[in-house]
C-alpha cells in the first residue's frame, strides 16, 4: 500500500494513499466530528458537518468523503470550520422540533453532541413553527420525524447493507422526508424489522420501543455475543441496565452479519412471552412439583442408572451450546451406550465430508444457486447477503417451491425436477455459489455434486447448532417404539408439540430440560430448568462450521442453569466424571467438530 | 438510404441536400419550433398547405426551427428561384392567402416581410450562396436586408448556425451546410490527439456555465484509464426562461451528434449519452430522429468512415429537476437513480457514468466542434475577445423589446446588446439591471452596462455566464423581489441532500419573504450576509454554493433598496404589495372615474370631476387603478 504524509492541525501523518480525511484523522487520534457518515455505510457528504479546510481547496472540504494524497495540510478546527460547522448546526436544530427534554435519545444522540461540543445554546431561527408526523405502526420501533435530520443513514443501511430498499426520501429540499415504499405507512411497507435503520439512526428519530426512555447508553453494560435464532449466527450486543436487557445490536464486527440483524435476533427475543421455568420439578402423584436440584438429578440418575442402554432414547434441540451436545453425547452415546440419539429437526444432506465454502463467497459470486432452502423464512440474515449481490448484479436461480421467499429476486426460479438446467448455468458462471437446504432430494443433491471444485457450497441449516448436532452423531434415525426412558434436551426451543413424543410408549419416563412451560414439559416426569440465551456463555457452530462464542449478560431466571451444566452435573450424580472448566469443556467440544 | 463511406458518397448527399435547400422551384418555410408552434405556428401551416392545395400550387412547404427572434413568430419565409429570400413576420392564418397570392404572382405587394436575405452563410463550407443572380428584382428594393435588422446586426452564428436555415427533419440539408465534413475530416485526417490540441488551441471553453477549457476536459478523459469511456451531452437545461440548447436540439440536432462523435474519437469513447428533459418532447424526437439518421449513414455504428472507429449515442431522458444539470446528479440520473449530486472530489473524467471515465459537455459546446474542426481553431479564436473565444449564445427576455435568442460573439459590451440587439426598453422606461446566469447567477446594474460579455467579466461582477439566460429589469422591478423570486426557485429545487442548501436557503426565503411582507428585522441584512457565506462554504454542490448568489450581488449593487424595505419599510420599485400605498393625486385626477369602475374591490369613490378616494383598508394593492389611470393620476408610495 502506498503511503502518503499529510498534515492534519499541524500533525505530520503518514497513511495509506486513498484513505479518506476522516479516516487519516482518526487513525491518528484527531477527532473530526461527523453526522451522516458510518462506518458501516458509504459516505455521502450530505450533512456537511465534516467539513475540513484543505490548504488550495477553495471551499471547505468534508473529510468524509476526500480521499488524501501527498502533501496535503488540513485544518479540522479553524475558525473558519468551526463557524460552517456551527452555521450547519444552527439549520440542524431549528429544521425540525429538537426538545431533548422529552426525546429518548437525549443523551447519546449524535446532534446533541454535536451541539453541546459548539456550544449551540440558543435557536436563530424560529422552531416549533411545523410539526411532522410520528409513525408508530411498526410494531418495534417508531418513526418520529420530527427528529429526523434527514442524514439518510438509514435509507442506506436499508438499501446498502438490507437489500431490502424499503426506505427513500421523498420530495425535495427543505421538504425532503424520509419514506417507505411508496409512502406507505412503515407497518404496511416492505419493511421486514430487520432493526438495522434503528441502529444506525444517529438521533432520537427512530425509536426503539422497548427501550425508549430506559436509560442512557452509559448507564448500560454491552456484551458481545452471538444470535441463537438460527444457524447464521450473526454477532451482537446485549445491552443491559441493571440485570435486565434492554436491547439487542448487530455488532458491526461481526464476522459473518457486519452488524446486520434479523427481526428474529434483534426484537422477538425481547418479546418472548413464554412462561419460564423456574425451579426443577418432580412429577408427584401426577403432579408437577417444584424441587430443589439435587433431588431433581437424583431421581433422573437413579433412573437412568437402572435403566437397560437399549431402552434409553436420548432426544436434543438445535438450539443448545456445543458444549451441551458434546456433554450429551459424552454421557449418552459414549459412556451409557445409548445409540438411540436424534435430533428435533431436520438437517441438510450431506454434500462433502470438508466444507467447499462458507458464506462469505455470496457477496463474491455472479451466480447463486438456492436449492431446496428459503433463507428469508429461516436465515434470513442470508437472505439479506443474497439480495445485496442480486443488486450487485449477481444472478439469482431458486430451485425450489412457488412460495421460496427469494423468488420475487431470483432470475429464474425452477422446480426441483429442473436442477440440471440450473447446474448447467452455474456451470457457466465464474464464482458459482449454491446454497442449499434440506429441501434438497437426493437425486438433487447429486446433480448439485457435479459443480464440486467449481462452486462454493453452503448448506443453510435449519434450526441454531444443527451443524454441530450432526457432528455429534444427533441426526440418525430416532427410533420412538423401543424407548421406555427418555432424555428431551428442549432448550428454548420454539414451536414443537407433543408429536415429538410419538410413539413412545404410554409408561415411558419422560426428562425435560427446558426453559419455558410448554404442553411437552407437562407430560414430563422430571423437568430441569434451563437458561435462555441471555443468562448462559458457551459456543454455538454456524452453518458453515464457524465456531463462536456465547456469552451471558444477565443472571439466568430462578434457578435455572447453563445448558452444558445441566448435563454436567447429571453426570456427576451418576458418578460419570465429566466435568470441567467450561474452557476446557468448550476447546474438547471444538475438537470434536472440527 | 445506403451508409456513407467515402468523400464522394457525402458529396453526393450534400448535393441532395442543396437541391431541397434551395429547391428549383418555389419553398416556402415555417418556424416549427417551440417558441413558433407556442405562437400559433401550426395553424399557419395548416393554412398554408390548405391554400396550396387550393390552389394547385407546385410549392414545397417544410418546417424549420427558430432563427431567434422569438417576438416576431410565426416565421413564414420564402425562397424563390432568382429572388432573394423573404421573411413574413407575426403570420397569421388570416394572411396567408395574401402571402400566397404574392407567391403566385412572384411580387411583393401589399402585405410586406419584415426583411430579406441575399445570400446564405455556409460556415461550415467558409462560403456564401446567394438566393438569386443579377439585380436585385425591384419589388423588394426597399425591404431591408437581414444585416441591417437591429437584432441581427450584430450577431455572429457558430453555435446556431444552421438554425432556423435547415429544415431539421432532413440530414441531407445538413449535409449540404457543411455537415458531417468535419467528421470525415477528423476521422480520415487527423489523429486523436491533434484533435484535442486544436480544440484546446481554439480556446473554446464549456458553455454549460463554468466555462471550464474543453479541449483540456478531453485530454484529462483521455488519459483516464479505462476501456469503456462515455462522452454525454448535458441538454437538462433547467434554468427558468432559458431555451438556447432547445432550440440547437430542434433545430440543428445534427451538430451536436457530430460534434459527439468527433469528441468521442478524440477521447476514445465508445458509447454516448444526450440528457434531455422530458419537458422538451420536440427536442427528443428531433434528436431520436436524427440519431436513426446518422445511424442509418453509418455516423454512427461500426467503423465509421472506413475508419475502424465505432460508437454511438442513446438519449438517456430527466424529469426534469435543475439540479440534474449539474454533472454528478446528471449521471446518477442517467444511471436510473435519483439524480442527487455526489461528493465530486474524484472527477468525472475520471469516474463518471458507472463510475467510468466519462466527458460531459453542454448542448452549445458540442455545436461548436464541427465548426471548429472545419474551419480551424485560429478562425474561431479570432472572433471574441481574450481567453473567451467564440460567441455565446443568449436567450434575451424580460422588459426589453426584442425578445429572443441571440449568439454574439464574446466579449460584445452588454449594452450593446440591450439597447441594439434588444431594442431597448419598451415603453420608455429606464433600463436598471440584467441578470445572468440562470437563477444562481447575479444581477449586473445600469452603472456596469459597459461590461464585455465574456465569463471573466461576468463573474468579477458577481455574477456568471451559467448557459446563458439573460433577464432585462427595468425601473419597475424591485431587486429585493427579484432576489427573493430566483431564491424561491431554488429553495424549490434544492435536492435537500446537503443541510447549508436545503435549509439555509429555506431559511433565506423566509427572511426575504419577510422584508418584501414589510416584517424586515433590523439585522436581517446581516444575517442575509453571513447565512451565505455558510451556504457558499459548506453546500455540496454548485446549486447549494451559488444559490445565495441572487442575495449577494443585489446586495452588492442595491443595498439601499434592502435598507428601504427594513428600515423604511418602504419598496422604492413601488413593487412589494406590503410596502405601498396607491392614493389618488389632487392634482392630476379629473373625476372621470374610469378607476372606480376597475377597482375589483369598489374602494375607490368620489363624486365625477372631482378627486376620487381610495379606502386603504380595502385596497388589495392590485394597481389596476394606476394601468387604467390615463392622467397618470394614481401615486404609489
Ligand atoms: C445546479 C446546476 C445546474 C446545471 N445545469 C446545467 C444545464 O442545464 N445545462 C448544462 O449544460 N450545464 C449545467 N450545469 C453545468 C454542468 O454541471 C456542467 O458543468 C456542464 O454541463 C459541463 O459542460 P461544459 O463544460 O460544456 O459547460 C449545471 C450546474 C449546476 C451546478
Ligand atoms: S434527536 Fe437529538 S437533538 Fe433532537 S431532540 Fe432528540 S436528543 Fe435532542
Ligand atoms: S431517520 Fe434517522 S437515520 Fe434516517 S434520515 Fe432521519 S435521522 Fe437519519
Ligand atoms: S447544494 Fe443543494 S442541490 Fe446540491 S446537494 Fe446540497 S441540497 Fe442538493
Ligand atoms: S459526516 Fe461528512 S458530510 Fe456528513
Amino acid at each position: 500500500m502506498e503511503m502518503v504524509n499529510i498534515t492534519i492541525n499541524g500533525q505530520k501523518i503518514s497513511a495509506p494513499a486513498g484513505i479518506t480525511i476522516l479516516k487519516a484523522a482518526q487513525q491518528a487520534g484527531i477527532d473530526i466530528p461527523t453526522l451522516c457518515n458510518h462506518p458501516a455505510l458509504s459516505p455521502t457528504g450530505a450533512c456537511r458537518v465534516c467539513v475540513v479546510e484543505v490548504e488550495g481547496q477553495r471551499t471547505l472540504i468534508t473529510a468524509c468523503t476526500f480521499p488524501i494524497t501527498d502533501g496535503l495540510v488540513i485544518q479540522t478546527e479553524s475558525p473558519q470550520v468551526v463557524k460552517a460547522r456551527k452555521f450547519i448546526l444552527d439549520m440542524l436544530f431549528s429544521e425540525r422540533n429538537h426538545f431533548c427534554m422529552y426525546c429518548q435519545m437525549s443523551g447519546d444522540c449524535e446532534l446533541q453532541n454535536l451541539g453541546y461540543r459548539y456550544g449551540i445554546d440558543h435557536w436563530v431561527f424560529p422552531t416549533y413553527t411545523k410539526g411532522f408526523p410520528v409513525d408508530a405502526t411498526r410494531k418495534y420501533f417508531l418513526m418520529e420525524h420530527n427528529r429526523c435530520v434527514l442524514c439518510g443513514r438509514c435509507e442506506r443501511a436499508c438499501g446498502t447493507l438490507v437489500a431490502n430498499h424499503t426506505l427513500g426520501l421523498r420530495n425535495r429540499g427543505a421538504k425532503s422526508m424520509i419514506h417507505a415504499d411508496a409512502n406507505l405507512t412503515f407497518g404496511d411497507s416492505s419493511c421486514v424489522s430487520c432493526g438495522t435503520c434503528l441502529q444506525v439512526c444517529p438521533t432520537g428519530a427512530l425509536c426503539d420501543k422497548r427501550s425508549a426512555f430506559m436509560g442512557r447508553d452509559e448507564q448500560t453494560q454491552h456484551v458481545k455475543t452471538t444470535c441463537s435464532h438460527c444457524s447464521v449466527g450473526c454477532a451482537m450486543e446485549i445491552v443491559t441496565r441493571g440485570g435486565n436487557v434492554m436491547k439487542i445490536l448487530g455488532d458491526w464486527d461481526g464476522a459473518v452479519n457486519g452488524g446486520v440483524l434479523c427481526q428474529h435476533g434483534r426484537f422477538d427475543p425481547l418479546y418472548d412471552e413464554r412462561t419460564r421455568i423456574t425451579s426443577p420439578l418432580i412429577r408427584q402423584k401426577g403432579k408437577l412439583v417444584p424441587a430443589n436440584w439435587d433431588e431433581a438429578l437424583q431421581v433422573v440418575a437413579k433412573r437412568l442408572g437402572k435403566a437397560d442402554a437399549k431402552s434409553i432414547g436420548v432426544l436434543a434441540s438445535s438450539n443448545v451450546t456445543n458444549e451441551a451436545l458434546y456433554l450429551l453425547d459424552k454421557l449418552f452415546s459414549k459412556e451409557m451406550k445409548v445409540a438411540n440419539v436424534g435430533l428435533l429437526n431436520r438437517a441438510a444432506p450431506r454434500l462433502f465430508e470438508k466444507p467447499q465454502g462458507s458464506l462469505a463467497d455470496i457477496e463474491k459470486s455472479d451466480v447463486i444457486l438456492v436449492v431446496g432452502a428459503d433463507p428469508v423464512k429461516d436465515q434470513p440474515v442470508a437472505s439479506f447477503l443474497v439480495k445485496r449481490t442480486v443488486d450487485r448484479g449477481g444472478r439469482l436461480i431458486v430451485v425450489d417451491g412457488e412460495d421460496n421467499g427469494l423468488a420475487p429476486f431470483a432470475y429464474m426460479h425452477l422446480p426441483m425436477a429442473d436442477t440440471g438446467k440450473a447446474v448447467e448455468i452455474a456451470g457457466r458462471a465464474n464464482n458459482p455459489v449454491i446454497l442449499y437446504g434440506t429441501g434438497a432430494p437426493e437425486k438433487t443433491v447429486n446433480a448439485l455434486k457435479k459443480l464440486q471444485g467449481k462452486a462454493a457450497f453452503v448448506a443453510l441449516e435449519q434450526g441454531t447448532n444443527t451443524r454441530a448436532a450432526v457432528a455429534f452423531g444427533f441426526a440418525n434415525g430416532f427410533k420412538p417404539s423401543a424407548v421406555k426412558t427418555l432424555f428431551l434436551l428442549l432448550g428454548e426451543q420454539d414451536g414443537i408439540g407433543v408429536e415429538a413424543l410419538e410413539g413412545i410408549g404410554k409408561g415411558a419416563f419422560i426428562v425435560v430440560q427446558a426453559s419455558f412451560a410448554s404442553p411437552l414439559t407437562e407430560q414430563a416426569d422430571v423437568v430441569l430448568p434451563m437458561a435462555i440465551w441471555s443468562e448462559r456463555s458457551g459456543s454455538l457452530t454456524n452453518t458453515e462450521g464457524r465456531v463462536q462464542k456465547v456469552s451471558k449478560a444477565v443472571e439466568p431466571e430462578g434457578e435455572a442453569k447453563a445448558d452444558w451444566e445441566i448435563i454436567s452435573l447429571l453426570a456427576e450424580k451418576m458418578d460419570k466424571k465429566l466435568g470441567a472448566s467450561l474452557e476446557e469443556l468448550s476447546a474438547r467440544a471444538t475438537q470434536n467438530i472440527k | 438510404m445506403s451508409t456513407i463511406k467515402t468523400l464522394e458518397d457525402l458529396n453526393k448527399a450534400a448535393k441532395r441536400g442543396l437541391e431541397s435547400i434551395i429547391p428549383s422551384k418555389t419553398k416556402i418555410m415555417v418556424g416549427m419550433s417551440t417558441s413558433g408552434l407556442a405562437s400559433g405556428a401550426q395553424e399557419v401551416y395548416d393554412a398554408l398547405a390548405a391554400e396550396i392545395k387550393k390552389r394547385k400550387l407546385d410549392v414545397v412547404l417544410c418546417k424549420t426551427s427558430a432563427m431567434g427572434m422569438d417576438c416576431i413568430e410565426p416565421l413564414v419565409e420564402v425562397i424563390q428561384p432568382n429572388r432573394p429570400r423573404l421573411a413574413y413576420s407575426r403570420m397569421t392564418a388570416k394572411k396567408v392567402p395574401e402571402v400566397i397570392n404574392q407567391v403566385a404572382k412572384g411580387v411583393v405587394d401589399g402585405f410586406k416581410p419584415t426583411y430579406r436575405m441575399d445570400e446564405e452563410d455556409y460556415l461550415c463550407l467558409n462560403e456564401k450562396k446567394p438566393y438569386f443572380k443579377g439585380p436585385l428584382p425591384n419589388d423588394v428594393k426597399d425591404i431591408p436586408t437581414i444585416s441591417n435588422v437591429d437584432f441581427y446586426k450584430k450577431q455572429v452564428k457558430i453555435a446556431t448556425r444552421n438554425c432556423g436555415m435547415i429544415n431539421f427533419e432532413s440530414i441531407d440539408e445538413y449535409v449540404a451546410k457543411g455537415g458531417y465534413f468535419s467528421l470525415y475530416k477528423a476521422l480520415t485526417q487527423m489523429k486523436p490527439e491533434q484533435i484535442i490540441d486544436e480544440i484546446i488551441a481554439s480556446g473554446l471553453r464549456g458553455r454549460g456555465g463554468g466555462g471550464f477549457p474543453a479541449g483540456v476536459k478531453w485530454q484529462t478523459c483521455r488519459r483516464a484509464h479505462g476501456d469503456i469511456k462515455y462522452v454525454l451531452c448535458n441538454g437538462d437545461e433547467g434554468d427558468p426562461g432559458a431555451y438556447m440548447d432547445r432550440s440547437v436540439m430542434e433545430g440543428d440536432p445534427h451538430s451536436i451528434i457530430e460534434g459527439m462523435i468527433i469528441g468521442a474519437f478524440a477521447i476514445g469513447a465508445t458509447d454516448g449519452f444526450i440528457y434531455v428533459r422530458n419537458e422538451y418532447p420536440l427536442a427528443v424526437a428531433n434528436l431520436q430522429r436524427a440519431l436513426d439518421q446518422a445511424r442509418a449513414y453509418g455516423f454512427l455504428g461500426n467503423n465509421i468512415f472506413n475508419s475502424g472507429f465505432n460508437f454511438d449515442i442513446k438519449i438517456g431522458k430527466g424529469a426534469g429537476a435543475f439540479v440534474c444539470g449539474e454533472s454528478t446528479a446528471l449521471m446518477t440520473s442517467l444511471e436510473g437513480k435519483a439524480g442527487e449530486p455526489r461528493a465530486k472530489y474524484i472527477h468525472t473524467v475520471e469516474y463518471g457514468l458507472w463510475n467510468r471515465p466519462s466527458n460531459l459537455n453542454n448542448v452549445e459546446t458540442w455545436a461548436n466542434v464541427p465548426a471548429i474542426i472545419s474551419r480551424g481553431a485560429k478562425w474561431f479564436s479570432s472572433i471574441g475577445c481574450k481567453n473567451n473565444s467564440g460567441t455565446k449564445v443568449f436567450s434575451l427576455v424580460g422588459k426589453v423589446n426584442n425578445i429572443g435568442l441571440v449568439e454574439v460573439p464574446m466579449g460584445i459590451p452588454l449594452k450593446d446588446i440591450i439597447y441594439e440587439i434588444g431594442g431597448g426598453i419598451p415603453g420608455g422606461k429606464k433600463f436598471k439591471a440584467v441578470q445572468t446566469g440562470g437563477p444562481s447567477g447575479g444581477c449586473i446594474p445600469k452603472s456596469l452596462e459597459d461590461i464585455s460579455v465574456d465569463f471573466d467579466a461576468l463573474w468579477e461582477a458577481g455574477s456568471m455566464m451559467g448557459s446563458g439566460g439573460m433577464i432585462v429589469m427595468d425601473e419597475t422591478t424591485c431587486m429585493v423581489d427579484i432576489a427573493r423570486y430566483f431564491i424561491d426557485f431554488l429553495e424549490f429545487e434544492s435536492c435537500g441532500k446537503c443541510v447549508p442548501c436545503r435549509e439555509g436557503v429555506m431559511r433565506m426565503n423566509e427572511i426575504l419573504h419577510d422584508i418584501c411582507g414589510g416584517k424586515g428585522r433590523p439585522g436581517d441584512i446581516e444575517l442575509l450576509e453571513s447565512m451565505s457565506k455558510g451556504i457558499v462554504d459548506g453546500a455540496l454542490c454548485a446549486l447549494g454554493s451559488t444559490a445565495p448568489n441572487p442575495v449577494l450581488s443585489t446586495l452588492k449593487y442595491f443595498r439601499d433598496e434592502y435598507t428601504a424595505h427594513v428600515r423604511d419599510k418602504k419598496c422604492p420599485a413601488g413593487v412589494c404589495k406590503a410596502l405601498i400605498r396607491f392614493s389618488v393625486s389632487d392634482e392630476k385626477c379629473t373625476g372621470c372615474g374610469v378607476c372606480l369602475k376597475k377597482c375589483p374591490t369598489e374602494c375607490i369613490s368620489g363624486e365625477k370631476k372631482k378627486t376620487h378616494v381610495i379606502d386603504q383598508t380595502e385596497c388589495i394593492k392590485c394597481g389596476v387603478c394606476k394601468e387604467s389611470c390615463k392622467f397618470d393620476a394614481i401615486i404609489v408610495e
